[in-house]
């Protein structure tokens, strides 16, 4: 049976004004959590707050997520101290399917770079030839840009500013990308949603198989209060979409599939 | 010992029930407790057709609970009963089947299909309070005649028991309580989420794409209480309390303002464990306390004269 654990904060890197990156003590989070799932996380308001898992330790029994002050929530949990506990559940959703990867090709952008990182480090264990491509404001904001460097050998970025790698959004950089580089490539993309789109776009232009991990306001996070639905093409005939839960059918979904 | 309770004729093996459109059909919270440890559970509220429910974003936080505006997303009546009534059935928990109508024939027509399945459902909970649908729903529930006239119509059709869920967003919930009575319903559950808003200031838009949802959670327990000894003044079939019920003592305030049994969900979109750990509360008050029948305690509030 699930449960909802309670957790401690051991501890806390600050990546810059508004944003860190936090690892818990939960040996059932370490253990089973995979790319692309989630947790719900208590703050001092009433509902938890969901992060994407940015990665596990099974040995040290701690898992970690990236924080970005977004609201009051997010805030509170940004003051945490080391000790501080929590309680929490996860890991939920559906996360990343590698199954039939052959190459990968990493996008993200925001708080989506932390997941995305759970999924470079995956597939660097798996051997899975990969390339990640994040968009950043600015070079002062490019978070976990060392630890991405070294997790994987293809590691490309853009910014806004244009002081650190392409100059521009991650379609700057996609659209120089070379067809022979993409054959046999399955794309994942965590991020603003204008960004997925015109990732989704991009790749089904290509051909290419794509996942998005989709974000809503979240309640539960597990599925029973129906309120983080997104619209998803529905296979019946003379229907248009059917409302899937964020939470539980998700957050990842086929790109094409998404009614954006 | 015991701390199993009758609302009416319907026996449960205690007071805990999740309230609609917390737990879905139970699939979900399954997976974080034994759901037969439960007195019952209350489907998501049924309509005649499929729903998708409304669009854009659907809940918004509110200090010590949210408002959401889902608009009734359910499959409908016919796939209920197809997919999901057998597993409710099974989960062993108590069986309470929620339905929602547009008008009255639509609760007509649904009364009448689910009235075969008697055997498997304990009660028939009649939405008539839910805030987030532009038709029906809260319109009849608002009218103590039009309760009367529409209950004393579903009557005649199954001998079911009939739960008529009440909207708060009256001025008197007594008087709609008394009309439900009037119409032979066997137990008014009381209340349903109060309708409220949430405006961003950036954009001074309502933050819920529906502009208004409806409250629940914490917040809204001083409101249900009050409402559920108004109620247990003025009728004399049976109240289930229903409002931000969190913990085993907000489940004793309930049943000492005049509940039977206690609804309650909102707590568990945030700790999904929390109704069995209430159940087990509620056990060991008992004990402790020297209670021989829980029930005994229902009603039992003195007022300061």
């Amino acid at each position: 049976m699930k449960n909802e654990y309670s957790i401690t904060l051991v501890n806390k890197e600050v990546l810059g004004p508004a944003c860190a990156v936090l690892t818990f003590s939960c040996p059932e989070i370490a253990g089973t959590g995979r790319p692309g799932q989630f947790i719900n996380l208590s703050c001092d308001h009433f509902l938890k707050r969901p992060f994407g898992i940015m990665c596990t330790d099974q040995e040290k029994g701690t898992f970690s997520i990236g924080v970005r002050k977004v609201g009051k929530g997010t805030d509170m949990i940004l003051k945490a101290e080391e000790g501080d506990t929590f309680t929490v559940l996860g890991p939920l959703g559906n996360g990343f399917d590698f199954s039939d990867v052959k190459n990968l090709l990493l996008i993200g952008g925001g708080t989506g770079i932390f997941p995305i990182f759970f999924a470079a480090q995956y597939a660097k264990d798996q051997g899975i030839p990969c390339k990640v491509v994040n968009g950043y404001r600015s070079k002062s904001d490019a978070f976990l840009y060392d630890r991405f460097s070294c997790t994987c050998s293809d590691f490309q970025c853009t910014t806004d500013a244009g002081d650190l790698g392409t100059k521009g959004n991650v379609m700057a950089y996609l659209e120089t990308m070379d067809e022979s580089a993409l054959s046999d490539t399955t794309v994942m993309v965590v991020g603003p949603g204008i960004m997925m789109r015109k990732v989704s776009e991009w790749a089904q232009a290509k051909g290419l198989s794509c996942y998005v991990s989709l974000e809503q306001r979240m309640a539960c996070g597990i599925g029973a209060c129906l309120v983080c639905v997104c619209k998803i093409k529905a296979e019946q005939e003379g229907k248009e979409f059917v409302h899937k839960r964020c939470c539980k059918d998700g957050p990842v979904f086929k790109a094409e599939e998404v009614i954006w | 010992m015991s701390i199993s309770v009758k609302v009416g004729e319907v026996a449960l093996k205690n007071p805990v029930i999740l309230a609609s459109g917390t737990c879905g059909f139970g699939r979900e919270l399954a997976e974080y407790m034994d759901l037969s440890k439960l007195g019952a559970l209350s489907s998501k509220g049924l309509t005649l057709l499929p729903r998708d429910g409304n669009q854009g974003v659907r809940v918004a936080e509110t200090p010590s609970g949210m408002l959401n505006c889902v608009g009734l997303q359910n499959p409908g009546v016919d796939a209920f009963l197809e997919t999901e009534l057998d597993y409710m059935v099974d989960s062993g928990a108590g069986v309470v089947v929620n339905v929602a109508g547009h008008s009255n024939e639509d609760y007509i027509a649904m009364v009448e299909k689910l009235d075969p399945y008697k055997e498997k459902i304990d009660a028939l909970e009649l939405n008539f309070s839910c805030p987030n649908v532009k038709e029906g729903c809260m319109v009849i529930g608002s009218s103590p005649k039009a309760i009367e006239a529409l209950v004393s119509d579903l009557r005649k059709r199954t001998t079911l028991p009939l739960w008529i869920k009440l909207t708060p967003n009256v001025t008197s919930i007594a008087e709609t309580a008394k009309g439900a009575e009037a119409g032979g319903a066997d137990a008014v559950v009381a209340i349903n989420t109060m309708l409220g808003m949430a405006i961003d200031i950036r954009t001074r838009r309502p933050l819920l794409h529906n502009n208004t949802g409806g409250l629940s959670g914490p917040c809204v327990k001083p409101v249900a209480l009050r409402m559920v000894h108004d109620i247990y003044s003025a009728v004399k079939i049976p109240v289930v309390g229903c409002g931000g019920a969190s913990t085993y003592e907000d489940v004793l305030e309930f049943m000492i303002a005049g509940a039977s049994a206690v609804e309650l969900g909102t707590i568990s979109l945030v700790h999904p464990t929390r109704p069995v750990e209430i159940v087990e509360d509620l056990e060991k008050y008992c004990q402790d306390n020297g209670i021989e029948e829980l029930s005994s305690l229902t009603g039992t509030l003195e007022l300061w004269r």
